[in-house]
């Protein structure tokens, strides 16, 4: 299992960094292509998409802290199982008081909650990150990765559910007289969205990269890599 | 067969692992029991709030459990009742299992007449914007007031009562289809659902079918 290890062999110290680079520069979504079940699968409006990735995050953090804590103390050979147990008793306490406090949500996400236990971008973060840094800074990870992939669920949601419905979080956006592109709301809706989505993020990528050049800057190496899904 | 120091490392540290996460997982779920029954008890309320005429009891207490032909689990029924103690409606949840991605659960509730007083979906995975439609309060008004006597019991489009909707007919045929079975069972079981008696029927045996 090569969950995003070997990204992040060298991370630098300071907050705003490690912030930048799990909100965008290794973004789960836009750089790493990590998590995409719950994106594809729950994001037919905003609200979904951001509470969806609400979860996440407090999954990630929750495991990102907890794994940083320990990470003297387990064995590198049973770390893997280590990190799932964790993760796991995280994904199902947030289950349990999402369907306590905010039963409707709970319904509406259903299966995707349990799910998060399997995001990749979660073990991840935990491998890659939290096993080699400090609770603090691991924390900070959490907080951009998990922000960043809100950022990413409520971006595509939004998209789908204003050319879908017209509507965006509920409200009104294209009036009445809106033809509902039905598409958008559908499966192969989120395929299409997502795409020119990544588009968009390579040719603003591309371009930050360029005026970097242009200032004859030092650039640090964006480290996109593909990872598999496990 | 001996551990190593290593291998004693390893396994008291999934041990610890595993034991403190179950320790967390427990009281998460003592804190959060009563609250999440307290909500599905809300849902339910609200539900029936929505399906039951005016009512002078509480439908959550006044229920029966009965367990239909070829069912294993008892059915729950909500008691609706006058002033009088008469019942004046009798909820129960149906599930449609043929719907287009999954089981469709329906709440209906029917007068002692046989005829439905409403209906309302309380849980789909249908389409978004297409089988969904069954959540439209405009359809479900549809059956209200519809018996097995003076209503077609299948969508228009099989020469029935009931719109289906544009591109998604299987969720509509799915809840039109559950709902008369529901019915059904009331015109066979409503001797034992109607009895006016305050203790629970017991269990009904008789093959009826």
């Amino acid at each position: 299992m090569h969950c995003g290890s070997g990204t992040e062999e060298k991370v630098s110290d300071s907050k705003g960094e490690i912030f930048a680079n799990g909100f965008w520069h290794n973004n789960a979504i836009f750089a790493q292509l990590l998590g995409m079940c719950p994106l594809l699968g729950v994001t037919t409006s905003a609200e979904n998409g951001f509470w969806m990735g609400a979860a996440t995050l407090l999954a990630l953090l929750g495991s990102n802290l907890v794994v940083s804590l320990v990470r003297d103390f387990i064995p590198s050979s049973v770390r893997i199982p280590a990190y799932i147990t964790i993760i796991a008793a995280f994904v199902s306490m947030i289950g349990m008081v999402m369907n306590a406090w905010m039963h409707e949500m709970y319904l509406i996400l259903g299966l995707f909650i349990p799910l998060i236990v399997v995001n990749c971008a979660i073990l991840g973060r935990a491998e890659a990150f939290a096993s080699k840094n400090t609770p603090v800074n691991s924390l900070v990870d959490a907080l951009a990765m998990g922000s960043g992939f809100t950022f990413a669920l409520v971006l595509l949601g939004g998209i789908r559910e204003i050319l879908g419905q017209g509507t965006c979080f509920g409200f009104n956006i294209l009036g009445d007289s809106y033809p509902d592109v039905l598409m958008f709301i559908l499966p192969p809706g989120a395929f299409i969205a997502l795409g020119f989505i990544l588009a968009g993020v390579n040719i603003i990528n591309r371009r930050m990269a360029a005026k970097k050049e242009q200032q004859a800057l030092q650039t640090t190496q964006i480290p996109i890599t593909l990872e598999t899904q496990s | 067969m001996t551990f190593s120091k290593e291998q004693w490392r390893m396994v008291m540290a999934l041990l610890m692992v595993a034991v403190l996460s179950t320790i967390f997982l427990g009281v998460t779920n003592m804190l959060t029991r009563a609250p999440i029954a307290e909500a599905e008890r809300q849902a339910l309320m609200d539900a029936l709030m929505q399906v039951l005429p005016k009512h002078d009891n509480d439908p959550i207490q006044d229920t029966r459990q009965i367990t239909l032909p070829k069912h294993k689990q008892a059915t729950t029924f909500y008691l609706s009742r006058n002033q009088d103690r008469s019942i004046n409606a009798i909820a129960w949840e149906t599930i449609a299992p043929d719907g287009y991605n999954g089981s469709i659960r329906i709440l209906m509730a029917v007068r002692p007449d046989g005829s439905l007083n409403a209906v309302r979906i309380t849980y789909h995975q249908e389409t978004p914007g297409l089988g969904d439609g069954i959540m439209n309060l405009h359809w479900l008004d549809a059956f209200v007031g519809k018996s097995l006597t003076n209503a077609h019991w299948t969508v228009k489009k099989d020469g029935g009562d009931f719109d289906q909707f544009t591109g998604a007919t299987i969720t509509p045929r799915a809840v039109v289809k559950a709902i008369k079975k529901g019915l059904e069972m009331f015109a066979r079981e409503h001797s034992h659902l109607l009895e006016n008696k305050k203790q629970k029927v017991k269990e009904s045996n008789d093959a009826l079918r």
